[in-house]
């Protein structure tokens, strides 16, 4: 077995660490690292939430409150990494032709930085999965409070269709939703697998033959939106889109009657 | 190593990888390129709900087989698949009016979705077959349909399908014809913005052992192709 | 364990001669045929019908059965039904792989034995590709040198293939409606790259430094099945025309992840693809079987646990991990196969199937495998790194239970692929659990990275560099994980192109980043021939620098709701596609560049000294050319090789085994295993 240079005495790590933190190359790399942070942090505010754009739902805003979070808990660690490296790059590299003529220090392990940084990913994962569970909770009751309108999506190969069966079965190849109304849709597939995404409400689920697939909303925004398909489906998979309109709930009404159906 | 030659070296060997990347790229390019676009012709204008547009006329038929269809002498590759002609890619004017006629020759069956059976997105909600006016056709006898759609992000939405009846499997072969008489189905819609679009068939009609919606249904330029409105 | 642990454990004595005779392997390698047969002279003329097949042979006997396959099932077969046509496919795609594996004399042992002629030592020093200069490259050869330089071979081979596709791809996606590819060439396409790519990344560490390095590396002379190792590469070889084919029969619609039913309404193409699945799998299992009993009976004595090199754990814990994986797919696909020919509904719905049957045996294999794929290139620059940073590996212990931890994890979180498939919606928490649980072993290898890095005389070669960029890439593939594994955020990114950037960040930026750093670190002892530094430096940023703005771009079309696998896309996201397809155009340069290193190195670059780089590892112990049994007297180990700056001069970390059978006299001098010597140029 080789030997180790684990130190047990808590005392003398104690000075250890004291003694580390004094030296100019940690004190650098930890700038260099509150730097890099920094940047990440700034990073993970501004930049993932704005690529996914504005949200249509309570869901979607979510999501992307999720991907702003988990980015800037995600920075401080990959600046560790990145900061050893960088300053590894700047300063420790050996310059000049040929091999280093002498060894770096052997260090085989430091007990203290392994417990840290085992304790501290833990934390992070604790906290990611209470985060998603916390979070997946919300979205499952969504749309399923307040007695949600039911709307039957159907995938074939190539175009979405849609039906209402409490509103008189009105039938159409773009989805009309009205604000604010929670709405759960019935999954289904007349052929392959395809995957009902609809893409600024943050939900997606796939439709399956011979299987009711279930997801649910409450669109809170005016406007029109995309739906795509997101599984592969064969030949025209990248034109299975449509329209998703969210209206006024008077609206809704209209469009219904319009099209023989009822409120 | 001296550097002229890591030079030529390295250049030839890019050099080289980028033409093998090409010659693929040609034949591929090839295989799968779609028949010189169809243009509809413009005969005066119609007074639609939209005002008075141009109007636009197309016409399309739909072969049991493919020796009718743009696939060359013999049939092509696949004689045997059913097929739309006289080619999958299709233009038409945008804000106009464009009428299409299908000579459709072919058999058919149960449709997977009768939500295809009934006619969608056409002027008053109608097509016509062999003269006489429809909103949709039996379920259970379709030949094909002709369904247009498309990403409706940065351009007008359009949908249009319009079933296809089917022949009668015991109709004769008509005279000076390979096929027998066709179902004449008319449709007319109105075109919004420019946009690309395509269309395809949404009866099963193609190959393979689930849900039949492969071979001629999965290889564009038989029962799909492009639609764009200019 | 001791190694006379070790000895008892696998059923031998511990005498010495036994000794040996057991850890070379039993009865099937030519040292074993050394010992039995020691008196014997070096015969010429061994080898028997071997001495007439080769790669020519099998490509002709592979045809020749293909074409009577074809015929007679044909003949008996074809009708109107649609399956016909996919059991005719099928039948000829197998004969041809029977018929080439025939050829190239991969029966030739068995069939002997069989007749009861065993093997002579002559016919062992024939197998083993003893002077044929480099005619044993293209031959049924068992010594695990040539066996790595040929996977080397095949693994570039289908690089370029899938790179070459991937170009493609990428030029369709330069503009919205570029209608340079049709939807079924392109759809095509994007599985095909998938699958080839997969399997060239699957081969690329454990195939060439898996065989090439890794007995040396332990201190043995060569595999502990020489046979099947020869077999698993012929199989890999038989396989790849069978997986092209695909293209040539209507493509494959599916992506690479071949999901029913969509792959039961598919073209014969599936058929190629689905075989090329079976075969390949059957190699993998040969070859990992091989690799994981060479290290489990042959490390050198007093190579202890603690005392192997962190890339022998990183190589077994792949191939040890693909051992349960790839089966699950091989059985996917014969039950995809029974589906298209014989009306199975394995996955048919209304046949009583389910397609949610497919997706879990699917991702039970897919999962695992991206770890088969990572951990080993992750864990080749942990073997150098401590080279170029002339440092202990810091924190081995952590690095082993680190691997280990993924390994065990990554086989229960296949569902995380299956969040939005509706078919367990109350095992999504769960998943998540096992998913999030994974950033911590993977956190840990990070750690043991740049705790070696950690004031070290860094080096900065290229196989260096390819750490930091390791360093880089793979943070990112992992923070992007971690969106995923959320579960409502996966409900948004699911079958986007952000996955498509994940996994590429992972793969190619983690996965083919290693292989390429490992591949500078190793050519000088595969080749005697030093891979040009200079040329590397140009190669490796323009593919680091591409491969960024790439995967950068598809990231940000992705969270803007691009799916992925389509041909076409909105203007809404041309100009990230527009971004990612310049890229892409770099990474094609670079790898390019990097082609021609290899060639132009391979036939005149700086003769390489045996151990270019100061490592400490049992490798660079052996000279260039190394000799067939690659060591003249087997070593003994007394320490790790990791022992940098400790005491000064440093005490050898082996010595030479005692007991060690002496072989020079029956290995000539001069039999070497480089090209290079063949071709009579360096030294
Ligand atoms: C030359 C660099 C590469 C480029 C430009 C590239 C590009 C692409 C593109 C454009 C796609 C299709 C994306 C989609 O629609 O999902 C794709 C898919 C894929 N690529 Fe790559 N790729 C490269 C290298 C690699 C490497 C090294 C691997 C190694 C594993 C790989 C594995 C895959 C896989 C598994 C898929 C998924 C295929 C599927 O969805 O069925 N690629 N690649
Ligand atoms: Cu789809
Ligand atoms: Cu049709
Ligand atoms: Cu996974």
């Amino acid at each position: 077995m080789r030997p180790m240079t684990i130190t047990t005495s808590m005392d003398h790590m104690a000075t250890r660490t004291r003694g580390f933190s004094r030296r100019r190359d940690v004190r650098q790399v930890v700038a260099l690292w509150a730097v890099l942070t920094v940047l990440g942090v700034v990073f993970g505010l501004f930049v993932p939430a704005r690529l996914m754009g504005p949200p249509a739902s309570p869901t979607m805003r979510g999501i992307e409150d999720t991907m702003t979070v988990f980015s800037v808990a995600a920075a401080p660690v990959a600046a560790v990494v990145w900061a050893v490296a960088l300053y590894s790059l700047l300063v420790w590299r050996h310059k000049g032709a040929g091999p280093p003529e002498t060894d770096g220090p052997a260090l085989r392990t430091s007990r203290p930085a392994a417990v840290l940084w085992i304790l501290l990913s833990s934390v992070l994962c604790v906290f990611l999965l209470v985060w998603g569970l916390a979070e997946m909770g919300s979205v499952a009751t969504a749309g399923s409070r307040n007695n949600p309108m039911v709307v039957n999506v159907t995938g074939n190969q190539w175009v979405w269709t849609f039906d209402y069966p409490d509103k008189g079965g009105v039938q159409s190849d773009q989805l009309y939703l009205p604000v604010d109304q929670p709405v759960v849709f019935h999954v289904r597939s007349k052929d392959v697998i395809h995957s009902f995404w609809v893409v600024k409400m943050g939900i997606k689920v796939d439709a399956n033959p011979w299987e009711v697939t279930q997801t649910s909303v409450v669109p809170n925004k005016l406007g029109t939106f995309d739906i795509r398909c997101a599984e592969l489906c064969g030949l025209l998979h990248a034109d299975m889109e449509t329209s998703a309109h969210v209206v006024s709930g008077a609206g809704f009404t209209q469009w219904l009657q319009a099209h023989g159906g009822h409120a | 190593m001296d550097a002229r030659r890591t030079l030529t070296g390295g250049a030839l060997t890019v050099l080289g990888g980028a033409l093998v990347v090409t010659l693929t790229g040609i034949v591929l390019h090839r295989d799968g390129a779609e028949a010189a676009a169809l243009s509809a012709t413009v005969k005066g204008t119609a007074a639609t709900s939209r005002g008075v547009l141009p109007h636009a006329f197309l016409k399309l038929a739909t072969y049991p087989d493919s020796m009718a269809g743009a696939h060359g002498p013999g049939g092509g590759v696949h004689p045997d698949w059913v097929t739309y002609g006289p080619t999958s890619a299709l233009k038409v004017p945008a804000h106009s009016l464009v009428t299409i006629t299908i000579d459709q020759y072919d058999g058919g069956e149960t449709i997977t979705n009768p939500y295809f059976a009934t006619v969608r997105g056409t002027v008053g909600g109608t097509m016509t077959v062999d003269g006489k006016t429809l909103t949709k056709t039996s379920p259970d006898a379709v030949g094909h349909t002709f369904t247009i759609h498309a990403a409706p992000s940065n351009q007008d939405p359009l949908f249009v399908s319009v079933p296809l009846p089917a022949v009668a499997e015991d109709a004769p072969v008509a005279p000076n014809s390979d096929y027998p008489a066709p179902h004449v189905v008319t449709f007319s819609f109105i075109t919004g913005g420019p946009g690309e679009y395509v269309w395809n068939c949404e009866y099963p009609c193609g190959d393979g052992y689930y849900a039949k919606f492969g071979g001629a249904m999965s290889s564009r330029g038989y029962m799909s192709g492009t639609f764009t409105v200019s | 364990m001791s190694s006379a642990e070790l000895a008892s454990r696998s059923g031998c004595k511990r005498t010495e001669v036994m000794h040996d005779d057991c850890r070379t392997g039993k009865g099937d390698t030519m040292s074993e045929a050394m010992v039995k047969h020691g008196a014997l002279p070096t015969a010429e003329g061994g080898g028997g019908s071997m001495r007439h097949l080769n790669a020519l042979t099998a490509v002709a006997g592979g045809v020749a059965l293909a074409a009577l396959g074809w015929l007679i099932s044909h003949h008996f077969m074809q009708t109107d039904d649609p399956e016909t046509s996919d059991q005719v496919v099928l039948i000829t795609l197998g004969c041809w792989a029977v018929g080439f594996m025939a050829g190239i004399g991969a029966f030739a042992g068995p069939f002997r034995w069989l007749l009861g002629n065993d093997l002579t030592h002559a016919d062992e020093m024939h197998l083993a590709g003893k002077d044929q200069g480099v005619g044993r490259y293209f031959r049924f050869t068992t010594d695990h040198k040539v066996v790595g330089v040929q996977y080397l071979i095949v693994t570039m081979v289908l690089l370029a293939v899938g790179g070459t596709l991937a170009m493609l791809m990428r030029t369709n996606l330069i503009v919205p409606h570029s209608n340079f590819l049709g939807p079924q060439t392109y759809n095509s396409l994007v599985g095909l790259h998938g699958i080839i790519m997969v399997i060239a990344t699957i081969i690329m560490v454990t195939g060439p430094f898996g065989n090439f390095i890794l007995p040396i590396m332990i201190g043995a002379r060569d595999m502990a099945f020489p046979r099947l190792n020869a077999l698993s590469l012929w199989l890999l070889v038989a396989a790849v025309p069978v997986l092209l084919s695909a293209g040539f029969m209507g493509g494959i619609p599916t992506g690479w992840s071949a999901y029913a039913p969509l792959a039961d309404q598919a073209t014969p193409g599936m058929d190629g693809y689905l075989m090329a699945i079976v075969i390949f799998a059957i190699s993998s299992a040969v070859a990992g079987a091989n690799i994981t009993t060479t290290v489990l009976t042959m490390r050198a004595r007093g190579m202890t646990w603690t005392r192997t090199p962190i890339f022998v754990y990183g190589v077994v814990a792949s191939v040890g991990l693909a051992l349960p994986a790839l089966p699950m797919f091989m059985a996917a696909q014969v039950e995809l196969a029974v589906d298209r020919t014989m009306e199975g509904q394995f996955f048919i719905a209304s046949g009583g199937g389910s397609p949610w049957l497919y997706q879990n045996l699917f991702w039970l294999f897919g999962h695992p495998e991206v770890y088969v794929i990572v951990i080993p290139a992750v864990v080749a620059l942990m073997e150098l790194t401590p080279v170029f940073a002339r440092k202990p590996l810091y924190n081995f212990n952590a690095a082993v239970l680190g691997i280990v931890g993924i390994v065990g994890l990554s086989i229960m979180v296949w569902a995380h692929h299956m969040y939005a498939s509706g078919w367990a919606p109350d095992l999504n928490g769960p998943f998540m659990l096992t998913t999030e649980m994974i950033s911590v072993p993977t956190g840990v290898l990070f750690l043991v990275v740049i705790g070696t890095i950690w004031r070290g005389r860094i080096w900065t070669t290229v196989a260096m560099m390819s750490v930091y960029a390791m360093l880089w890439n793979f943070i990112i593939g992992g923070v992007t994980g971690i969106y995923l594994s959320d579960v409502p955020a996966d409900y948004a990114l699911h079958g986007s192109m952000f996955v498509t950037a994940h996994f590429h960040y992972t793969l190619m930026g983690a996965g083919l980043t290693g292989a390429i750093g490992a591949l500078y670190y190793w050519f000088p002892k595969m080749t005697g021939r030093m891979l040009s530094e200079r040329v590397g430096f140009v190669s490796f940023w323009l593919v680091q620098i591409g491969f960024n703005v790439t995967f950068l771009g598809m990231f940000a079309v992705g969270l803007a709701g691009q799916p992925r696998r389509v041909f076409t896309y909105p203007h809404m996201f041309a100009t990230g596609n527009f971004i990612s397809t310049i890229g892409a155009y770099f990474i094609g340069i670079g790898m390019l560049i990097t082609l021609y290193n290899v060639i132009s190195s391979w036939r005149s670059g700086l003769v390489a000294p045996a151990n270019p780089w100061g490592g400490k590892t049992l490798e660079w112990a052996v000279p260039n050319p190394i000799p067939l049994a690659n060591f003249e007297v087997l070593p003994v180990v007394i320490s790790d090789a990791y022992g940098y700056g400790e005491g000064d001069p440093q005490p050898p970390h082996w010595r030479a085994d005692p007991h060690s059978p002496a072989t020079p006299e029956l290995v000539p001098a001069g039999a070497g295993t480089t090209i290079s010597d063949t071709e009579g140029s360096p030294q």
